[in-house]
């Protein structure tokens, strides 16, 4: 009898170990990427926000707390963009593993050096993030960054898988290095853009192209006809293109491209729902080659 | 053995402490980057001006607290808090939210108004146990149902919808006392939850005690809290990202309600017990379009209340005998869509019908009186997401005697600023 009851419990176990995913939950798409890059086929990754959407406006709905309820760990990009939803479903979910402290939480934002941080929190200056500027994911030096500390946090919270997650994390981070030379030369030379909001910022630093203006004059507002007026009046006559995401509304974008004559080009800012590190650099390279329409 | 049991204990015990106290340089920081400023609370401050015409000479909010059926404790120059006509300032709610440490959240909610500081919430919510379990203590509103736990500021419409008000009283179901609540972990979200609270709800499980009057016949007793036990249940499936439904029942009891009834010079004292049941229905489409447009909410919610009471005392010789029955039964009903008509402007319609089951058994016969209804109309602007402007329309037909009902209009202006922390707001 209790032969039998050892081997059931040691089938048990073994089965267990066998199906031991580290249940993963991530804010973004691009976060998504992040954990599915680094963590392989020992995660399931469960996405919050669609990609066409804008992360700073979500509600928390109750599938998400139905999600995070059942995860291990929660990558967010953090620095307050997900700080009208994410909170939220946090505490509707209730969850100890994955309170902000506990080794379940990891925001991206916090592992990496943020441009913008210490402005004023003064909301007539729009919705601003006073932590700094959260849109990292733009940013693949940073990401690639940010990998490598995730492949330590999934180490911790699977120790014997540890060598995997940070061959896969090194594996990333080599591809950014041999893929950015390239991304460089191919802007070099581009005019600048214009962006509609402070999403790209990173990705403009590191391929070294300058932001010429924001349609948006203040984050999270529409922009006035006046601020679009006084933006063609400062750029006429030079070479540029503008960008913006997908979900941005497109009047204020193709009201510049008008009467500036300059190509206008709505990108995602996120990866795919399901993507993988091919996806996410497919994205920066329609970044880099949309720059680069903008040559005259 | 026993030892061996206590040192495993202990260990348990001070595996959190020791996670807590070593930071974990390697694994990268488990803290959120934040502009919150060390140690002190969230603080966030909701301003709420409106301005009121009615078509009944400024006494509409009174007229609408008193329909027919449903007005349970007429004190004898008992004046409700009506909105008066043109300018005024609701009540402008200062929120404060920290972490206490790391097993618990708090929360402060204070209403100011002109006549002083009401505590309108303020608990503590476990943020460390197993299982999906939560404690909430302390004075909050209730989880019963999808709007009795949203404040003023997160409503669609000015007011509160009619079956709430009027069930509950002007604040709803807020109370103090405990709430255990379990979210299972099942693949489609699911929580449960059941509350011990005190019993002070002035509709529904209100507590006259001890009381100062001479009364000629009978008397009141008295009953230690807790008095009212709620239970509920949320269930909502994944429809993706641009569909959310989430269905609730409610359940209550108050083991003693007490009303005093004043009117034609008798004061007489009605005592029993209550109970209550409803559903609550949601569903919200987000087209993912910016600044709102396009997205779309629905919610409906239906209460069934029921006050089995007796005449307890009285104050005069006349008037009903001591230990008459008294059971009233009445239920409400509302219904609201809001649209997102353009970028930052939403348009939203409510209905509200309470009465459709309007009973007063006296033993020997049954009253049955009509319903009242009110349609809503509202638009709202949002500059930003911390500020709103909302121009409503309501149309009233309120039974406010057995057969005399009052036609009339409501117009407001109303204005809502948000100050500070910027707030999540729950489902």
């Amino acid at each position: 009898m209790k032969r039998v009851f050892i081997g059931l419990l040691a089938w048990v176990a073994a089965l267990a170990a066998a199906q031991a995913e580290v249940n993963v939950v991530a804010t973004t798409s691009s976060m998504g990427m992040l954990a599915r890059t680094v963590g392989g086929d020992a995660v399931t990754v469960t996405v919050l926000a669609p990609p066409d959407r804008d992360a700073h406006f979500l509600q928390a709905r109750p599938s998400m707390m139905a999600a995070l309820r059942r995860a291990d760990l929660l990558v967010a990009v953090g620095a307050e963009l997900e700080v009208g939803w994410l909170p939220a479903a946090l505490q509707g979910a209730a969850n100890p593993r994955i309170n902000p402290g506990q080794r379940g939480y990891f925001e991206a934002a916090a592992q990496v050096e943020l441009i913008g941080s210490g402005g004023a929190a003064d909301r007539s200056l729009g919705d601003v993030h006073p932590a700094g500027n959260p849109h990292i994911n733009l940013d693949p030096e940073r990401m690639a960054r940010v990998a490598r500390i995730l492949a330590e946090r999934l180490a911790t919270l699977d120790a014997a898988r540890a060598e995997h997650y940070r061959a896969h994390a090194e594996a990333f981070a080599v591809q950014v290095e041999t893929r950015l030379p390239r991304w460089r030369e191919r802007v070099a030379g581009a005019p600048g853009v214009v962006l509609h909001h402070k999403d790209a910022d990173y990705l403009m630093k590191e391929l070294g192209v300058a932001i010429l203006g924001y349609v948006e004059a203040i984050p999270g507002i529409p922009p006035s006809a006046h601020h679009l007026s006084s933006l063609v009046e400062a750029l006429r006559g030079q070479p540029g293109v503008i960008l913006h995401a997908r979900h941005q509304p497109a009047q204020g974008a193709q009201f510049l491209g008008r009467n500036l004559n300059w190509p206008v080009k709505a990108l995602p800012i996120d990866p795919p729902i399901e993507a993988g590190a091919e996806e996410y650099f497919a994205l920066i390279e329609a970044w880099v080659e949309a720059i680069a329409a903008g040559r005259p | 053995m026993q030892t061996k049991r206590l040192t495993w204990g202990l260990l348990a015990l001070s595996t959190p402490f020791s996670l807590l106290a070593q930071e974990l340089p390697d694994l990268g920081s488990t803290r959120p980057v934040t502009s919150g400023s060390a140690f002190n609370p969230a603080i966030s401050v909701i301003l709420d001006g409106r301005y009121y015409r009615d078509s009944v000479d400024g006494e509409g909010t009174e007229i609408v607290g008193e329909a027919l059926g449903f007005h349970g404790h007429h004190e004898e120059g008992h004046e409700h808090g009506g909105v008066s006509p043109g300018f005024s300032l609701a009540e402008t709610e200062v929120a404060l939210t920290a972490s206490v440490d790391n097993y618990l959240d708090a929360y402060l909610g204070l209403a100011v108004t002109e006549h002083g500081i009401e505590i309108e919430e303020a608990y503590g919510l476990t943020r460390a146990l197993p299982a999906g379990l939560q404690l909430k203590m302390g004075k909050f509103f209730s989880g019963i149902g999808y709007i009795n736990s949203q404040h003023a500021h997160q409503w669609d419409f000015v007011d509160n919808a009619l079956n709430y008000q009027l069930i509950f009283g002007d604040h709803g179901l807020n109370d103090t006392g405990l709430q255990l609540t379990w979210a299972p972990g099942w693949g489609t979200y699911t929580v449960f939850g059941v509350e011990a609270l005190q019993g002070s709800n002035e509709a529904f499980a209100n507590h006259i005690g001890e009381v100062a009057h001479e009364f000629v016949a009978g008397g009141l007793s008295t009953q230690d809290g807790p008095r009212l036990f709620t239970a509920f249940a949320k269930w909502a499936p994944d429809l993706g990202a641009d569909h959310a439904l989430q269905g609730g029942l409610s359940w209550g009891r108050a083991s003693l309600h007490q009303e005093q009834h004043a009117h034609d010079g008798e004061v007489n004292f009605l005592e029993g017990d209550s109970w209550f049941a409803g559903t609550d229905w949601v569903y919200k489409y987000d087209t993912g379009r910016p600044y709102g447009e396009g997205a779309f909410r629905l919610q409906a919610e239906y209460l069934y209340r029921v006050k089995d009471l007796t005449v307890a005392a009285k104050e005069q010789v006349e008037g009903p005998a001591v230990g008459a029955e008294r059971v009233f039964t009445q239920d409400g009903l509302y219904v609201q869509g809001v649209y997102g008509i353009a970028p930052r402007w939403t348009a939203g319609l409510r209905y509200d019908v309470v009465g459709l089951t309007n009973e007063r058994d006296s033993g020997t016969a049954t009253d049955d009186f009509d319903s009242s209804s009110r349609i809503a109309a509202a638009v709202s602007f949002k500059p930003s997401e911390f500020s709103l402007v909302r121009l409503q329309y309501s149309q009233n037909s309120i039974m406010v005697g057995e057969a005399e009902r009052e036609k009339f209009n409501q117009v407001w202006l109303q204005y809502q600023l948000a100050l500070g922390a910027h707030g999540a707001h729950r489902f």
